[in-house]
């Protein structure tokens, strides 16, 4: 066993600035090469504009990068902010943190929201965002103690390799005799061999005596992280967290509608979702109930399995207790699995607990790969968080992989072996570890599905055609694990969000197919509007979004708009002006939104996407790609080919010849549909926002000014 | 007897979950019941049977994260 060192390079030490209203108003920003450490003033309008949070990272990172950098470049940034309201504990979800870089799976801006105690803790040592740039030239940890009120950064050798035990380590190393004090965010080996590699956020479990971990999945985060050899990232502050620690504006407002919120969760979560005990598990049957949910690389909805990954077999896994990712949040649905017994890899017969599953992973990493097995996706779940890696994306990318094996689009030596097919767990937890050892096949999947396309038509010859149909990412991002065939308002939900097809924006879904809240055109273009920036809303503030509308209240269905869960919103307006003394209605939320998530368009339009031809979606995700998809639904897709051409005789038609009928009109709806929503949104045919939206959201600083212009957007 | 959000409602031997919320005037805004553990979503209300003693939950599923 390797020695361990830390050896300080650089100490920076440092006047902690009080929190007022929510806010330290200081950033903080580290340079790597050479080490370098200093702190920035946030300006009033920084506050106004940017909100905090996913506002706060896209400025800071607008003002590091320029349009010709690349992930791997010295001056990318990892932006981890917090946000106003988070780290209020009497408020159920207000722990979030948000990460943001540029990504190496998209080219372009990515950010990613996630659990853990790092945000709330930054900003109780004395700073609203974190921004890390360079390279460094040998292995470093970065920590910053609120409590020394210190920064510094260690030169480290001999550290665990795998996120856990390096979590462990440092969260033991720094905390000096107070684990709950810590957070850490680091990544694992694989991050150094894939672009999906993931951020973990730690907490210390009281109850179980260990940390446990979140993940900032999306984008490659972590990839950039290990790029920078920066192992990992340790926040120190007093955990007495109280209702006062945010310095609230009118500390008994904010009590009164934390109250309300945290007291209606603490009653209908039992009779609703059991979120608290189940976590999102419920959804698995449910999607599959209503052909939803991905298997087989997104060909099919259902399968007659998939009851083996439902919530009734996770009720018995799960270990009993509070799984709160935040202090005092009521919801509390991070669960987690004990004394698990992995079968592959280096902790082989050891047993460890696992953090998840949740709803994504077990369809990415279980359904998707035609696995209906939960031990195997409780074992890829935790091994792709041990690794450092995005489960969405290992999923998605290996459900490609493994239909092009078996389509023959690869020939069976180029995967060195492994017999790639649906179902088989052995070989997708080989690929887990080929990525963390940075070896064979598994490699070429890290790459992500986009450039595994490129590859395998280049390599050996595939159809590029129906690679681009069958290869499930947008932007260069891998989807969620929604099957979005029937349901245009999901299909725009994943090609118009800004960072790639991730559901966090718009989870338009079950609104869609099953509750039918967007029948016409219109609506679905007014939900791809109001979603996306109410959504965005959260991740300004630090917020979960999980108790704005996973329990609602139970005259909800009575109200004029059930689905925007109208009497949330009014609590977080009443949150957010108790605590920034800032007064809000429910539309200056939205507002608020609507200029951040307008500056990230621009920020895509600024390195190269954001234009109408980046917002194309793959043919899976509208209709049925092959016959065998078209049969597995032939009564359905007849009838619908029989409303749009009534004067046809489709019985007559071969199933290719109606394959292409539906594909024709599909996807003539998709764009359609990007007509619409650009138009409400305030943005030109090409998808770019105007110069008067631009202007109406007060984002219109000479560079926007003059990006919009080279783009051919004037007055 | 079974006891529907907490509230006791009467049972009879082959009630399906289609047939509460047709009782209830709930079937057009419930997409999801809980019967006791098991989840059952709108697909299957109708071949659903309700055991007598049920604990019975109608779930508004607006969401997702």
């Amino acid at each position: 066993m390797s020695v361990i060192r830390l050896e300080p390079r650089l100490s920076f030490p440092y006047r902690r600035s009080a929190v007022e209203r929510g806010y330290t108003r200081r950033t903080l920003h580290v340079d790597l090469s050479p080490p370098a450490v200093t702190v920035k003033p946030v300006s009033p309008e920084m506050e106004r504009l940017f909100i905090g949070g996913k506002g706060f990272d896209l400025w800071l990172l607008w003002q590091a990068v320029t349009p010709q950098t690349r992930w791997n470049d010295p001056e990318n940034e990892v932006c981890i902010a917090c946000g106003p309201l988070g780290g209020t504990p009497t408020y159920p979800g207000s722990g979030k943190s948000i990460a943001a870089t540029i990504s190496p799976l998209t080219g372009t801006v990515i950010d990613s929201n996630v659990g853990g105690y790092f945000g709330p803790f930054l900003k109780f040592a004395g700073f609203d965002a974190l921004e890390i740039q360079g390279l460094a030239a040998e292995e470093v940890v970065l920590v910053v103690d609120g409590i020394e009120q210190n920064v510094t950064l260690y030169a480290a050798e001999g550290l665990p390799e795998d996120a856990y035990a390096l979590t462990a380590f440092l969260t033991d190393r720094f905390a000096q005799g107070r684990p709950r004090d810590v957070s850490v965010v680091s990544t694992g080996p694989a991050a150094r061999h894939t672009r999906f590699g993931c951020l973990n956020f730690s907490w210390y479990d009281p109850k179980r005596k260990r940390a446990r971990y979140k993940q900032a999945g999306r984008g490659g985060i972590g990839t950039v992280l290990a790029h920078k050899k920066l192992r990992a990232v340790v926040a120190r502050t007093e955990s007495s967290v109280t209702i006062d620690t945010n310095a609230p504006a009118d500390r008994e407002r904010l009590r009164a509608v934390s109250r309300l919120h945290s007291r209606e969760i603490v009653e209908l979560d039992a009779k609703q979702n059991e979120m608290a005990v189940i976590g999102t598990t419920h959804l698995v049957t449910i999607m599959n109930d209503h052909d939803l949910l991905p298997t087989h690389n997104f060909r099919f909805g259902s399968h007659r399995e998939a009851e083996n990954l439902g919530q009734a077999v996770f009720r018995r896994l799960f270990d009993p207790g509070f799984d709160g990712c935040w202090m005092g949040c009521t919801v509390a649905c991070s669960h987690g699995v004990r004394d698990f017994v992995p079968l592959t890899g280096p902790y082989r017969g050891i047993p460890v607990f696992v953090d998840g599953p949740e709803y994504e992973t077990i369809a990415g990493l279980g359904s998707l790969l035609g696995i209906f097995d939960p031990h195997t996706v409780i074992e890829m779940n935790f091994y792709c968080d041990a690794y450092g890696l995005d489960t969405i994306s290992v999923g998605t990318a290996t459900a490609f992989a493994m239909e092009c094996f078996e389509l023959g689009l690869i020939p069976p030596e180029a995967t060195g072996g492994l017999e790639l097919r649906f179902g088989n767990r052995f070989a997708a937890l080989e690929l887990l570890h080929q990525m963390a050892r940075g070896e064979g096949f598994g490699c070429l999947v890290g790459e992500g599905v986009r450039r595994m396309k490129a590859l395998f038509a280049e390599r050996w010859g595939a159809d590029p055609g129906l690679l681009a149909d069958i290869g499930m990412e947008a932007k260069g991002l891998e989807f969620s694990e929604y099957m979005t065939k029937e349901s245009l308002a999901q299909q725009g939900g994943y090609g118009l969000a800004l960072k790639g097809p991730q559901h966090d924006e718009a989870w338009l879904i079950f609104l869609d197919m099953v509750h039918n809240f967007m029948p016409t055109f219109e609506q679905k273009a007014e939900a791809l509007h109001w979603f996306p920036m109410f959504r965005t809303w959260f991740s300004l503030c630090g917020l979960c979004k999980l108790p704005w509308n996973d329990i609602v209240p139970e005259d909800n269905r009575d109200t004029p708009e059930p689905a925007k869960v109208m009497k949330h919103v009014r609590w977080y307006a009443e949150y957010f002006s108790a605590v920034t003394g800032r007064e809000s209605t429910p539309e200056d939320l939205i507002r608020m939104s609507e200029a951040v998530y307008n500056f990230q368009r621009l920020f895509n339009l600024r390195m190269g996407f954001g234009r109408r031809e980046h917002d194309g979606i793959p043919y899976r995700a509208v209709g049925p790609v092959t016959d065998l998809e078209y049969e597995s639904r032939a009564e359905r897709y007849d009838r619908q080919l029989a409303e749009i051409h009534p004067d046809r005789d489709i019985a007559a038609l071969s199933t290719a010849e109606k394959r292409a009928l539906l594909r024709a009109h599909r996807e003539a709806q998709y764009k359609r549909l990007q007509d619409a929503v650009y138009r409400r949104r305030g943005w030109t045919a090409e998808g770019i926002p105007t110069l008067a939206t631009v202007r109406r959201l007060g984002i219109d600083f000479p560079e926007v000014v003059a990006l919009l212009a080279a783009h051919g957007v004037r007055e | 007897m079974i006891r529907v959000g907490g509230k006791e409602h009467p049972w009879r031997e082959g009630l399906t979950v289609a047939e509460l919320l047709a009782e209830l005037g709930r079937a057009a805004d419930t997409p999801l019941v809980r019967v006791n553990d098991s989840y059952v979503s709108r697909p299957r209300f109708a071949a659903t049977l309700i055991p007598d003693g049920a604990e019975v939950f109608l779930v508004p599923m607006i969401a997702g994260g």
